[in-house]
């Protein structure tokens, strides 16, 4: 089967319009990250999770006001897989105390529901803060680790344009997820396993970035005539067929994950899916785009200086 | 790469007919016909193939390896899920070494697979300060409270912060006056930054004689493969796998296991602290309802009791609110206490009131208002039942000062009181006899509190002096608790509390589900990714499903190899690795068929597929790995386990492209001067 083969489409003749969608998705996202912001894990904020087992299924809703009402503790309530629910709540306090309250609460207001704890996660305010410290440090260190591999490799305009491209993509899928959530039935909330989605799909992006850039980087050496737009715009269309193929693949297995995952991995590859997409889209419209605008700048520079 | 692919030369060159390669007749013919495979050897040994062979059969034989015992464990553990009880005692009984043996070098599931308990304690660097000082002051103990909320907040260690705040009040503060230990070398002399590494190397000390006492008490509460590590410079983790009795394990974990003997307070003394107490919350009241709402008259202030006023009194109004059914006194205090004004009781408080009634008394002039040297402790079991089924704790008046610590306790065991109470009874060395007996013989007729991490065990009142070192902690509520202080005891005092800052707990149906959901994605992913392959690159597909299917089998291997931990999110690791590692191949296949397309034969094409390929597969994934570095430094647990099996997965991925599915196509191209459908 063959796909995507000989193609010649013009990316880069079309690039003024990625540029108009790439603005709008990151101006989106970022009026979001400020209006709506995001939804912490406890990772992130400390606090109590608890996941509860029933004989039957009961109204998170329920719970949740049960919950404010009757023991004071404000919390959100998600159905977690079958027969299950995910309590989680800011509330300190002795956790064994805290857990025996929800557990009569749920007991006296669903008398049928028998409820048990299949699984608690407490994480203090000041674990949650060097977790949030590594997270952040995480993220910024992959940027900087690629920024300068990429210049070891190539040269400072393609180690600027892929950051600037994993920064794109990691803003477009922090804003869905401050966008979407409440909205989506599971849980956006940005905890660890999110930031090693993010931290990943850094990975994928970058990995897809370079593959185009090693084209373009093999067409400088070859067809040194060539005008620089017009050599990018063949670079990617030969690499179109792998670009969509591995994305493809990748995409696909991670569909997998989050169909068959389980609750855990819901928002893991929901985030994955998301930066796949965004991250072959920026790789293809972004990326290599950036690139030329920095090489055409810099062409007008020299020209000005000449005179 | 191009020296290895060295035999363009020979190969003869096809033309633009390629025929179509039927996956069954390729592997039936080499398994089938001996000759075959002594052409392959040859061919091999002849080309400069061995090396390649040598090395993919070297690790496939390695995984295998360190595979096997994670096979076998899986099948002993299946073989003793199908035995009941006596035939499983007595296979688990003659087997006992191989199931040891076994389960050790299989991998591990993560906590988040097997279920269990996992626990983040932290050292109390304050505390251990304090521990070190000798005659701590105001000032001192002003600073230590700064210095900790400053590491709270901010970025440095308790121990910086500490010695920077006392040089910013008075930089001309000598440290060493609090902290001489001639032993260490910390004399008078000492400067400040002496200090700072003495305090420094004290934590660390304390940590790693932490844990090891924590290793202890875990190896006696009988735990399969617990694991403590140290995390950081003042964080030990915890894994208890198939633990869900949690409080016992807070409490196994947690306790300091600092046992004191303590004289008590003046039982008159005590009731008039307790009666001036009372009032002062009973005027306190009054007096801030009045000011609050000044039209108010004070009976109708004493029925408000929900009214915003008095902190102290929200406090214990919130924290006893929503369970709270009896009617408010109007006294914030007796709302939570029930004064008695016996002997060395102060009151009784129900569970749920502690926190509010340590509010209350904790405040500066309540404290001024205990007998000199006096302080208020619980009792560490419930003294009595109310209707409801509420447990109420003593508050007893205990003097503060330590008569005699645990430190002079040789031996503790568990024995029974002639009522049948569990007790646990300990005998001193002959210092701390000599010392007991003093005590004891001065203290004829007075209580004495047995208190253990700064709960009051039992109080019993000295009838004779006792001469032998022998004492007992009664009051204990089971044989499993008597057993739990025994073995704290025995482990020895915690250099400085510890305190869980994290801690997780995942139920075995929790685990179950995870697993299978892991199972699920893995095969599910398998097939979906190899189907995609074949449908998309044909022949040239069967081979990089070749590839992948090593690929997932040395990323096995290297985890049983490096004893990682597999979890659910490393599960996911390997399930996206499938999606990715197909990706040197996929960039392969596209240049050879643009190589195809120029009009090369299979052979030059092959070649020139390869190396121009490489240099995007290596910094691709070179950049990918980087990613996994930084994950793995940064994260914990189980995303540390997705970090390992992402890079085991980037290594293995590109051996297996670069060099597998190159073999296979030489062989297939070379050898068997066969075209091989790139779709």
């Amino acid at each position: 089967m063959r796909l995507f083969e000989h193609t010649n489409f013009d990316f880069v003749g079309n690039r003024h319009k990625a540029y108009i969608l790439s603005a709008v998705l990151m101006i989106a996202s970022l009026i979001s990250l400020v209006v709506r912001g995001v939804e912490v894990g406890i990772d992130f904020q400390g606090g109590m999770s608890f996941v509860i087992e029933t004989d039957q299924p009961i109204p998170v809703g329920d719970v949740r006001s049960e919950l404010a009402d009757q023991i004071g503790i404000e919390s959100e309530v998600k159905t977690y897989g079958q027969d299950a629910i995910l309590i989680r709540t800011a509330a300190e306090g002795d956790i064994t105390e805290v857990q025996e309250q929800i557990l009569q609460t749920i007991q006296t207001a669903f008398p049928d529901s028998n409820p048990t704890v299949a699984g608690t996660d407490i994480v203090g305010p000041r674990f949650a803060e060097d977790l949030e410290r590594g997270a952040v440090y995480s993220v910024i260190g992959s940027l900087l680790v690629i920024f300068v591999y990429i210049l070891i490799r190539f040269e400072w305009r393609f180690g600027f344009a892929s950051v600037a491209a994993l920064f794109h993509d990691v803003l477009i899928t922090l804003g869905l997820f401050s966008m979407f959530y409440g909205i989506m039935p599971f849980s956006l909330q940005i905890d660890q396993t999110i930031i090693a989605a993010f931290l990943t799909l850094i990975g994928y992006g970058i990995n897809d970035t370079v593959v185009i850039f090693d084209r373009i980087r093999e067409y400088m050496n070859m067809l040194k005539t060539e005008p620089f737009p017009i050599m990018v715009n063949r670079a990617i269309n030969s690499t179109l067929s792998r670009t969509i193929v591995t994305g493809g693949t990748t995409l696909l297995s991670v569909i997998v994950l989050f169909i068959f995952g389980g609750e855990v991995l819901r928002g893991f590859a929901f985030a994955l899916a998301v930066g796949i997409v965004v991250g072959t889209y920026s790789s293809v419209f972004v990326a290599p785009p950036i690139l030329i605008e920095l090489r055409e700048r810099e062409a007008k520079r020299a020209v000005t200086s000449r005179r | 790469m191009g020296a290895i692919a060295s035999d363009t030369e020979s190969a003869p060159r096809y033309g633009h007919h390629r025929f179509l390669l039927c996956f069954p007749t390729f592997p039936g013919r080499l398994s089938s016909e001996p000759w075959e495979v002594h052409r392959l050897v040859t061919l091999i040994i002849m080309k400069g193939q061995g090396f390649k062979i040598f090395l993919i059969a070297f690790f496939v034989v390695l995984s295998g390896w360190y595979l096997y015992p994670t096979v076998r464990s899986y099948f002993i553990n299946q073989r003793l899920n199908s035995l009941e009880g006596e035939a499983r005692v007595e296979y688990e009984r003659e087997n006992f070494q191989t199931i040891q043996k076994v389960n050790q070098e299989a991998i591990k599931l993560g906590l988040d697979l097997q279920g269990g308990m996992q626990v983040s304690l932290e050292l109390r660097v304050d505390a251990l300060i304090r521990e070190l000082a000798t005659d701590p002051d105001q000032t001192f103990e002003e600073v230590l409270a700064a210095a900790h909320e400053e590491a709270r907040l901010g970025n440095q260690s308790i121990v910086d912060a500490f010695v920077a705040e006392f040089e910013r009040r008075d930089p001309n503060v000598r440290l060493s006056r609090y902290f001489r230990n001639e032993a260490r070398g910390i004399t008078r002399r000492s400067s400040n930054s002496d200090v700072q590494a003495y305090l420094r190397a004290e934590a660390d000390e304390a940590v790693n004689r932490a844990i090891e006492i924590i290793r202890q008490r875990v190896d006696r509460f009988g735990v399969t493969e617990p694991s403590i590590q140290k995390q950081g410079t003042r964080r030990v983790v915890v894994e208890l796998p198939g633990v869900d009795d949690a409080e016992r394990v807070r409490r196994l974990l947690r306790g300091t296991a600092r046992l004191e003997f303590h004289l008590m307070a003046d039982p008159g003394e005590l009731q008039r602290s307790l009666q001036r107490i009372v009032e002062h919350y009973q005027t306190a009241e009054a007096d801030t309802t009045a000011r609050g709402a000044a039209a108010q008259d004070l009976a109708t202030a004493d029925t408000s009791a929900a009214a915003p006023g008095d902190t102290a009194f929200n406090v214990g109004d919130i924290v006893s609110g929503g369970v709270e059914q009896q009617a408010s006194t109007g006294n914030p205090l007796l709302d939570v206490l029930q004064p008695v004004g016996q002997g060395v009781q102060f009151g009784f408080v129900a569970e749920r009131d502690t926190a509010a009634a340590n509010q209350l008394l904790s405040a500066p002039e309540v404290q001024a208002m205990l007998p000199t040297g006096v302080t208020l402790m619980y009792t560490s079991s419930p003294v009595a039942t109310m209707e409801d089924g509420t447990e109420l704790y003593a508050l007893l008046g205990v003097r503060k000062e330590v008569e005699l610590t645990g430190d002079v306790i040789t031996d503790a065991r568990v024995e029974f009181s002639q009522t049948n109470q569990p007790e646990v009874s300990m005998t001193m060395n002959a210092e701390g006899a000599s010392d007991w007996a003093r005590i004891t013989g001065a203290n004829v007729n007075r209580p004495i509190a047995i208190v253990l991490d700064n709960l009051v065990y039992s109080y019993p009142t000295v009838i004779n002096r006792i001469p032998n070192g022998r004492s007992s902690i009664t009051g204990l509520e089971s044989q499993q608790e008597a057993q739990d202080v025994v073995t704290i005891l025995k482990s020895g005092a915690l250099p400085a509390p510890m305190e869980i800052v994290e801690e997780q707990i995942v139920g075995p149906s929790l685990g179950q589900a995870a697993v299978r959901a892991g199972v699920i994605c893995l095969i599910v992913g398998f097939f979906t990714v190899a189907l995609l392959m074949v449908l998309y690159y044909r022949t040239a597909g069967l081979v990089a499903n070749l590839a992948l299917f090593t690929t997932i089998f040395l990323i096995f291997g290297v985890l049983a190899a490096f004893n990682a931990t597999l979890t659910l999110p490393g599960i996911a690791g390997i399930v996206l690795t499938m999606g990715m590692a197909v990706d040197a191949n996929v960039l392969i296949y596209e240049r050879v068929r643009e190589e195809l397309a120029t009009g090369k034969s299979m052979k030059a094409a092959i070649d020139a597929g390869y190396s121009k390929a490489f240099s995007a597969i290596f910094d691709g994934n070179i950049t990918t790995f980087f990613v996994g570095v930084i994950l793995y430094s940064f994260g914990v647990g189980p995303i540390q386990g997705f970090a390992v099996t992402l890079m085991a997965g980037i290594l293995v991925s590109m051996f297996c492209a670069l060099v597998l599915s190159r073999l296979v196509f030489d062989y297939m191209v070379a050898e068997r001067r066969m075209a091989v459908n790139f779709g």
